[in-house]
Parts: structure tokens; sequence; C-alpha cells
């Protein structure tokens, strides 16, 4: 039996809620350690949701934005950094 | 001398001076300046008044989003000059200006590049704004331009 160890990588990163989000939340921003990276954003969701139960009122009306890009919740790969921002980004409405 | 272009971007609690906004993007070489002021109206709807707005931004990524619509505009428009963004953060007066934009151009055939920045403003600027109404109801308004708004009201007790 041929058993392969990977080497699992982990990032701890600054959530930031904004708007509904962080009425939701009750936060402005909270850390999150030992998140798995790579990471698919929609498995970041589902963490954010353990975490923050109540986001769950922003499900199919929500993106996240890591390091100021927006990412939308699915299969996109995610290469997470210590001290990565990630925010949780409620429908805008600027102007 | 060729002046570079200048792309001015600003989040103000105070309330936004147009004046303050046409001078920034004028110059001897332009012939036209093209403004925007966005201002909120006094909606009543369903036996509730708008009594202010309250705003918000991911500040950091406002002034990457908005550099970035800046350079979207530069590609369509390459003749265009400067291009001002003032927009107000915090607690909004219904009436006042909430936005305020301005391009100059040598010319006004760019003139349509104001609506263009417009609509991407309120399609990625991470700004968010919330109705606060006479019942002490509040709701956060989504964009039709933002491709993850649903377009429903959620309201908002106290």
């Amino acid at each position: 039996m041929n058993i392969r160890w990977g080497r699992s990588e982990f990032a701890q990163v600054t959530v930031l809620y904004f708007a509904r989000s962080a009425e939701l939340t009750g936060l402005r921003e909270e850390q999150l350690v030992a998140v798995p990276t790579p990471i698919s954003s929609g498995d970041l969701w589902a963490l954010l949701l353990r975490k923050q139960p109540r986001l769950v009122a922003l499900q199919g009306r929500v993106v996240l934005a890591v390091r100021r890009q927006y990412v939308a919740i699915g299969n996109q790969q995610l290469h997470l950094q210590d001290g990565d921002e990630v925010a949780v980004v409620p429908p805008l409405s600027g102007g | 001398m060729e002046e570079p272009p200048r792309d001015i971007f600003r989040l103000s609690h105070d309330w936004l001076s147009v004046q303050e906004v046409v001078d920034s993007v004028s110059s001897s070489r332009c012939g036209a300046v093209s403004v925007f002021i966005g201002a909120t109206r006094e909606d009543q709807a369903e036996g509730r008044k708008v009594i202010g707005l309250q705003y918000e931004a991911y500040e950091a990524m406002v002034q990457s989003e908005l550099s970035r619509l800046a350079g979207a505009l530069r590609a369509r428009w390459p003749s265009l000059l400067h291009v001002c963004i003032h927009h107000r953060l915090g607690w909004v007066k219904v009436g006042e200006a909430s936005v305020v934009m301005a391009i100059s151009s040598p010319h006004r055939q760019d003139g349509q590049a104001i609506q263009h920045a417009v609509t991407q403003l309120k399609a990625s600027a991470p700004i968010w704004k919330k109705e606060v109404y006479d019942t002490h109801q509040s709701s956060w308004k989504e964009n039709s331009e933002c491709s993850w708004s649903q377009g429903e009201e959620l309201l908002t007790d106290p």
C-alpha cells in the first residue's frame, strides 16, 4: 500500500464585514485561522457560514473580495496567504 | 508642455463641492467638461418616508476599483484628460449630492464617457447605501447594475 502524505497549507486571514453582513455578524472584522489553502471560494464561504451562521441570509446575493479582487462563490481556486484580506461583499449600492 | 492625465478620487464625510470637482479636471487643453451629480430622491413608498442615508465603503478597494474604472474609460475614450470622482460617506441628508463626477476632454464628442463611468461605479465600487425611514426601519439598497444583486428589498426593523 502506497500512502502519499501531501503537505497541507493553512493560512490566517482577516475577514472584513460590510453593510448587511456587518449587521448580521455584529462585527467589522475578525481573524479566521487555519484556513486550508488552496481552497475554493465555495468552501471558503461554507467556512464563513460555520463561523457566522447568520450570514446565510445573504446566500445567493453575496460575493467575496480576496486581496481586493471580487470572487464569485463557486469553484474558483483561491491561494491564500497569511494576512490576506477576505471581504464579505453584499450587493453594491454606490453612486 | 503636456500635462499627464489625472485621476482624482475622494471619499468624504462632508458635503461635496461641485466646483471643487470641476476645478480638479480643468485644464487649458480641455474644451469640454462633463459633470454628473447623483443625489437622493425623497422617496415615499408604502407609508414610509426616507429621512436620510447612511453610506459605507471598503475604502482601500474603492481606490483600486475606481483606478480600474478610469483605466477602462481611457482605453475606450483615449482623448480624455482628467477624471475626478468624489463620493459621500456616513450620514447624508435626502437631497444632498452623494456623488459628483467630472471628466475633461478636448472636445465634447467624449460626452458619453461620463454615463459609462456612472454605470461602472454602480456596478463595481464597493460602496453601500442604507435608507433610513421615519418608521425607524432601514433598508440596504442594491444597484441593478451589480451582478449579484437580487433586486428585492430587505426591510429591517429597528
